[in-house]
Formats: structure tokens, sequence, C-alpha cells
């Protein structure tokens, strides 16, 4: 507790002690920082694409994906080579937003843009792109965000204090266009001119195939094998896999690919359960992996899965990508008049992260994500106040009530809180502990051997006795 | 309210729905099921679309042409344009009346008009076309039926395609029900109460949160419609007023309220796991008395003060 406090101001003051120290040239160790060395481009391993950074965990190159909430919260971005896979909400309200943060960071950034839709136009995509917030006009309106948020977040916790120390999740400050991720204004469209001076490709699913063509069954829909062609086409004619080495300045490839598996892309997977295509999604993204696992690229997807009728479908597509984020909404579900849930419009579910050059995952502790979508941003929060509500769930019914009132004797930090806490929740392990516990001791094997049962007589040290009190079955 | 106003906001408000159904443009996907028909309904946005000049073309599979147009009067009739795809959907008489290729080439040649102008189809009906095409190739077509202005470049209000679409729910699994209102840009669900038929209207503009409304109303025999109130309501037998709930904050035997003294008391309270400076000095310094700590300890029944280990006996 404090102790972590203060090794954290520990850690501050070394550096600056070392940086003391430097300047004071009394020890040869010098520090080497990651600027230390004066250009990088020129004698730094790693080639700098505009609009990247290597990961601090592991060197693997990111990309934003638009939003720095979602940036931080899949650890530092999206991965150069991999998929990101948003499953849709109900009413297709949200998902395109984070579709288009994706593209409109791309442009900004200067990357290339392929965009393929079953539905709609990608140039008419392209127009509805956000505006990219700069720095002179974003400062008020970062301003007031802040001002906001600090009136609301002066609740201070005596006794779950620890919560206090989750670390808050980024606020729109004023960016530079130098910066790794960008913060959009989305009542703005994007300007022309940007879109213009962009390099992008689209594919729109109408045009490239023809009604009349007759469709032979096959494993995998001729949408999809269009579609892998054309992805492979520009992958290799602007030379992303490394095959044109022409080519001087290294760029990335942001692939956006909506509504995959629905009927308009010629999937049968929405409709019913079992049906002569259910391995074409899964097929398509397969190949998709390969292509972007071999160039410099990253692509989003989104899916309706909530239209998928075959579970088993959806686990193999979460499967087959590597990042996955489900969004949820609020609307025309219970959890609309869910007080804990009024100030948001959906929940955000991160639900699987890739293991890339790693052995272990990435996965942020918090499980309780929402989202809002504001007049100008789409904004990530934590739930507030949800130690609470699980605390709720365990209190018997009228307690909770007790909670609920501000100013009360029996509110946050107070004696009579605590000692009921403790005795209210000894008896809970009491209870369950007694369901537990072996009446008869075990089987006996062999000569010798353990005469005792299992239980919690075994785990305590010394001569065997019972923790007095506690464990013993109430009267 | 005078009488004749009250006429005057009724058969606003009889048009407003029918017109709010239409607005949006795009696919109008009518749910109906055994109890309650929607092909009325359907007739009465006809009847509407056919009264503001739009063009309209029907594509009728699951009725004769004759027992469509009943009930229309003459210059309806005169401007609706009937696909007849009921009498001989598979061509099998060969005369040459029938549409070659079947419905999907009906559906496609709408597809391919090229008159300028509103135009309003109507497909009677969706679960028809459902059972007879391939389920992706519907949809996709009647993506294109619903966008075609946007495919055209002028996209001026009033070039609006409507598809108004017959779906019967019951024959139908979620899978197709659930693609099909998420192609659809208005979705009315026929249901009712007690004689009284009720549309519940979804509508989905592009990138905004959907809104619902509830309408109850009944179709005349000229199919125009006429809102209701709603059902005539029925005394339903409600369980006893309960006795009125206590108040729990009433009897208590602990403090609900805080004093102002006593709030500061709490504020001031020193808990135990936090780090004050007192604390600090205490273990940096330890004071008289407190050297050693004592245990005292009391054995109870269950206690077995055997020194001997158990374990002892293992033979590994």
């Amino acid at each position: 507790m404090a102790a972590a406090a203060t090794c954290s101001t520990g850690t501050r003051s070394t550096g600056s002690v070392v940086a003391a120290a430097s300047r004071n040239s009394v020890t040869s160790f010098q520090r080497r920082g990651p600027r230390a060395s004066g250009t990088d481009s020129g004698c730094s391993r790693l080639v700098s694409i505009a609009g990247t950074r290597p990961s601090v965990r592991n060197g693997q190159l990111l990309v934003s994906t638009g939003l720095p909430a979602l940036d931080q919260l899949l650890g530092g971005g999206l991965a150069v080579g991999t998929v990101l896979l948003i499953e849709e909400d109900k009413y297709n309200i949200y998902s395109p937003l984070l579709f288009k943060y994706f593209l409109a960071e791309g442009i900004v950034t200067g990357h290339t843009l392929l965009v393929a839709s079953a539905k709609e136009d990608p140039a008419d995509i392209l127009q509805e792109l956000p505006a990219p917030l700069l720095d002179d006009n974003c400062k008020k309106e970062c301003d007031e965000d802040i001002y906001n948020h600090k009136t609301e977040s002066n609740i201070k916790m005596k006794i779950a204090w620890r919560y206090q120390l989750l670390p808050k999740m980024e606020q729109a400050r004023p960016v530079s266009s130098s910066r790794f991720g960008h913060y959009y204004d989305v009542s703005k469209r994007i300007p022309q001119e940007l879109i213009e001076a962009s390099k992008w490709h689209g594919f729109f699913l109408p045009e490239k195939i023809s009604s009349t063509l007759n469709l032979e069954p096959c494993s995998l829909s001729h949408s999809y094998i269009k579609l892998l062609q054309f992805i492979q086409n520009i992958i290799y004619e602007e030379g992303f896999d490394g095959s044109n080495p022409q080519k001087k300045q290294k760029n990335i490839l942001r692939i956006g690919i909506q509504n995959l598996g629905s009927p308009l892309w010629g999937d049968d997977i929405c409709w019913t359960e079992n049906c002569d295509s259910n391995h074409s999604l899964t097929k398509f993204l397969y190949m998709l992996r390969g292509l972007l696992r071999s160039s410099l690229s990253a692509c989003i997807i989104t899916v309706p899965t909530h239209l998928i009728q075959n579970k088993a479908i959806i686990a193999r597509v979460t499967n087959l990508s590597d990042t996955v984020v489900g969004l949820e909404s609020f609307i025309g579900s219970e959890k609309e008049t869910n007080p804990l849930y009024k100030d948001y419009h959906g929940l955000i579910h991160i639900r699987q992260i890739p293991q890339l050059n790693n052995l272990i995952y990435d996965v942020s502790d918090v499980k309780d994500l929402a989202f809002k979508l504001k007049r100008k941003l789409f904004t990530i929060e934590w739930v507030q106040d949800n130690y609470l509500r699980q605390e709720r769930n365990i209190y018997p019914p009228g307690f909770s009530y007790l909670l609920k009132q501000k100013d009360s004797a029996w509110g946050e930090g107070s004696l009579q809180h605590s000692t009921f806490l403790m005795s209210f929740l000894a008896k809970a392990t009491a209870f369950a502990s007694r369901l537990v516990r072996h009446s008869e001791p075990l089987e006996q094997t062999g000569s010798g051997g353990i005469r005792q049962a299992a239980g919690p007589r075994l785990w305590h040290d010394g001569p065997r006795q019972e923790a007095p009190g506690l464990l013993v079955i109430p009267p | 309210v005078t009488p004749s106003e009250g006429v005057r906001r009724g058969t606003r408000r009889i048009l407003e729905m029918l017109e709010s159904l239409l607005a949006l443009g795009g696919l109008v996907l009518l749910r109906d099921s055994v109890e309650w028909e929607g092909r009325s309904l359907l007739k009465a946005l006809i009847k509407k679309s056919a009264l503001c000049g739009e063009q309209v073309h029907i594509l009728g599979c699951e009725v004769s042409e004759e027992e469509f147009r009943e009930g229309f009067d003459s210059n309806i009739n005169s401007r609706l344009v009937y696909h007849d795809l009921f009498r001989d959907p598979l061509n099998w008489s060969e005369t040459g009346e029938t549409l070659p290729g079947g419905p999907l080439e009906a559906l496609r040649a709408l597809c391919r008009r090229t008159h300028p102008g509103p135009v309003t189809i109507a497909l009677d009906s969706l679960s028809w076309l459902l059972l007879h095409l391939p389920c992706t190739t519907l949809c996709q077509t009647l993506h294109t039926l619903s966008h075609q202005d946007s495919c055209r470049g002028d996209s001026s209000p009033g070039e609006q395609v409507h598809v108004l679409g017959l779906l019967h729910e019951e024959l139908h699994g979620p899978g197709p029900l659930g693609v099909l209102s998420s192609l659809a840009q208005t979705e009315v669900t026929l249901s009712g109460a007690m004689g009284q038929a009720s549309a519940h209207v979804l509508y989905r503009r592009p990138q905004q949160r959907p809104t619902h409304q509830t309408q109850w109303f009944s179709i005349l025999p000229d199919f125009s419609l006429e809102l209701q109130g709603g059902p005539p309501l029925e005394p339903q037998p409600y369980p006893d007023p309960r006795v009125p709930s206590m108040d729990p904050t009433t009897h208590l035997t602990f403090n609900l309220r805080l004093s102002k003294k006593e709030r500061e008391a709490k504020d001031s309270l020193t808990l135990p796991f936090q780090f004050s400076s007192e604390k600090q000095q205490a273990l940096l310094c330890p004071g008289l008395g407190q050297a050693t700590s004592h245990i005292f300890y009391e054995p109870d029944a269950y206690d077995d003060l055997d020194q001997e280990d158990p374990d002892d006996d293992l033979d590994v």
C-alpha cells in the first residue's frame, strides 16, 4: 500500500538520480535513452514508417486503430499483419463508427486504404469519415471534457482505496500530426482535400460481380474469391509484400471490410444453422490472414455475429481473427433502464488479444468497459462504482438500501460497515466450507497412510488443530 | 375541439402513419402472422402510393390477380402494374404470358427499369420468394432494388424507391427474420389484442438510433386506414392492493443519519490500514511494553495436542 506508493516514486527518483549523475559525470555508466542517437532513421534497424511505432512490450510494429482509448486497451495498438474483428452491435450504429475511425487514421497518417463493402459504395464511406482534431481547435474542447471528468471523480474511497489506483483512461489531449493516435470529431466530415490527397482502392461487390453469373456451389463463395484476388493484386502491385524493390518509401496498407458474413456477400451463415457454405467465411479469413502476415498491412473487419445462427461458426471466426472486439449496445435491451448504465450507450468487450511472438496474453484486468457516443467523440470508460454493485450482490437485500443512503452511518469507511462485512463474510465462508468438508475420512489404502480426511484440517502447520471458531459448523 | 377539427386531426394522423411508413424509403418489411394478416395493410400502402402519383409495380405470387385487385377502385387499378407469378410460375402452359426466368428475372427486370420518378414495388409475398429463391440472391436483389436511386446518382427525395415486402413470420426461423430486419429501413410487426390490430413500427435511420412506435388501427373495406385509440379495456383481475409497504427507515435499532459532530468524528478516524505518521513512529521506535507480544490460547474440544506427527507412519 504505502510501500507500493513509495516504490513508484522511488523508480522515478532513481531515474532522475541517474540523469543527475550523468550530468555530473560522477559515474561512467551512461544511460542510453531511446533517442540518444541523433538521427533515428539512419542508424536504427527498424524501418520507421509514418503512423507506426514499435510496441513497448515485444517490439512488434503497431498501427493505431484511430481511437487512442482502444489502442490502450489492445496493448498499444493493432499489430501490423493482423486482423481486427469487430462484432457488430444489433442495429449496426456503432461498429461503422469504429470502421471509419480506422480508415480516417489511415488517411491522416498517409497510409494506403483498401475499402471493401457489399452494402455501400466505398467512395460514399470515405465521404463520411470523421474530421481529425488538430492542435488549434481541439484545445478548448479538450479542456471542457477534462473539466467535466474532474468534477465526477472527486469521490474518495476510504476502504476500497485500491480502486483509485486503477489507471485512468486517456483523455483527449491536443495532438500533433506526428503523434501515434489522433482524435476525431464525429460531427464533422473529413475535408475533401485530405481524401483526394490519399491513396485508396475500393471494392464494391455489386459492381464486381455481374448478377447474371450462374453461381455453382463451391466451398468458397465467389464474392470472397473475388475479394481475395483483389486484395492480393493490390498487395503485389503496390509492393506491400516487398516484391517491388524499387519502392523507396515503405507504407502500410489498411484494409477495411464491412459486414463480412452477411448475405449481401453471398454467405449463408446468417440464414440457417447448417448450410452448404459453412466454411466459406472461415476459409476466407484463413487466406486473408495468410495474405496479411506476409505483407505490411492491417485489416479491420466487421461481422454481424448477432445474426450468425451457428455458434460454432462464431467461435471459429473468433479464433481465426487476431484481435476481437465486441460491441453490445443497450438499445432495446433491458440494460437500457439499468441505472448503472444510464450514462453509457453500450458495452465494449475485448474478447481476444493476440499472442504474437509472446508466451503470455496481454489482457487488461478490467472487464467492464462501456462506451458512449458523445456529440463529437466516441469514448470508452470503465463502468463506475462497479465494485459496489458486486458487493450488493453478496449482501442481503435490505442492506443495499442502507448502502445507497448518502451520509449514512453505514456508508463507506464506517466501523459498522466493516464489522458487518467481516462477520457476514465469515459466516458465508463458514457455510461454504461446511459443504466442502468431507464428513468421513478417505478410504484407507495400504498399511499406513494418511489417517485424516482431506480438508482444512491438513492445511495448518504444527500440531493438527482446527482454527478456533470460524470453521466449526454453526449450531 | 370541434368535431370537424377532430376529424381533420384524425385524418392528419392517418396520413402521418402511412406517410411515416413510406418516409424512409428503401425496404418496408411487413411482418404478419396467421392471426393478424398484413395484406390489407399492404394494399392500403399501395393505394396511398398510387394516389400520390407514383408508379406501382406488384409482384403477385400468393393470390390471384383478381383477388388482389378487388377492393381497389378503377382509377387505382389502372395505375397498378401487376406481374403475375401466381397462375403459372414455372411457365408450364407456355403461352408466353408469364415472365421468362421466373421470379428472379422479374425482380431483376424491376431493378433495371429506366423510367424516372418515384416508384413503389410491392412484393406479395417475400415468404414465397424466400422459399423459391436462394436466400443470398434474394437479399442482394432486394438491396439493389431498394438502393436504386443512389446508384443512379441523383438522390432527390422525390425519386425514392419504396419496396414493400410482406413476410409471414411463422414460416421462417430466426435467421431469415433477423437478416431481413437488418436489411429493412422500416419494419412493421402486426399484432393485436381483443380484435384490434396494432402495428409496431421500427424505423432504422442510417447511423441514428432506431425509433419505434406502436399504433392501433383498423383497415376499412376501401383500404383506407383508420386509427384507433387502443383495445377496448377489459377489467382485468388485479391482485388485491397490497398493504402499503413499510418505510424501512422506521424502528431501526441503529443510526441511519449522522449528525455533524458524528460525521466529523468519522472523517477524522484513522482506519487501521492507513499509514499515518503516528503509526510510522510507533513502528520505527518500539515503545515500552510492546517488545513482546503475547498469544493467549485456550484449547477447545477438537484440539489434538498430540505432538506425534501422523506422517511419521508413512512408508514412502
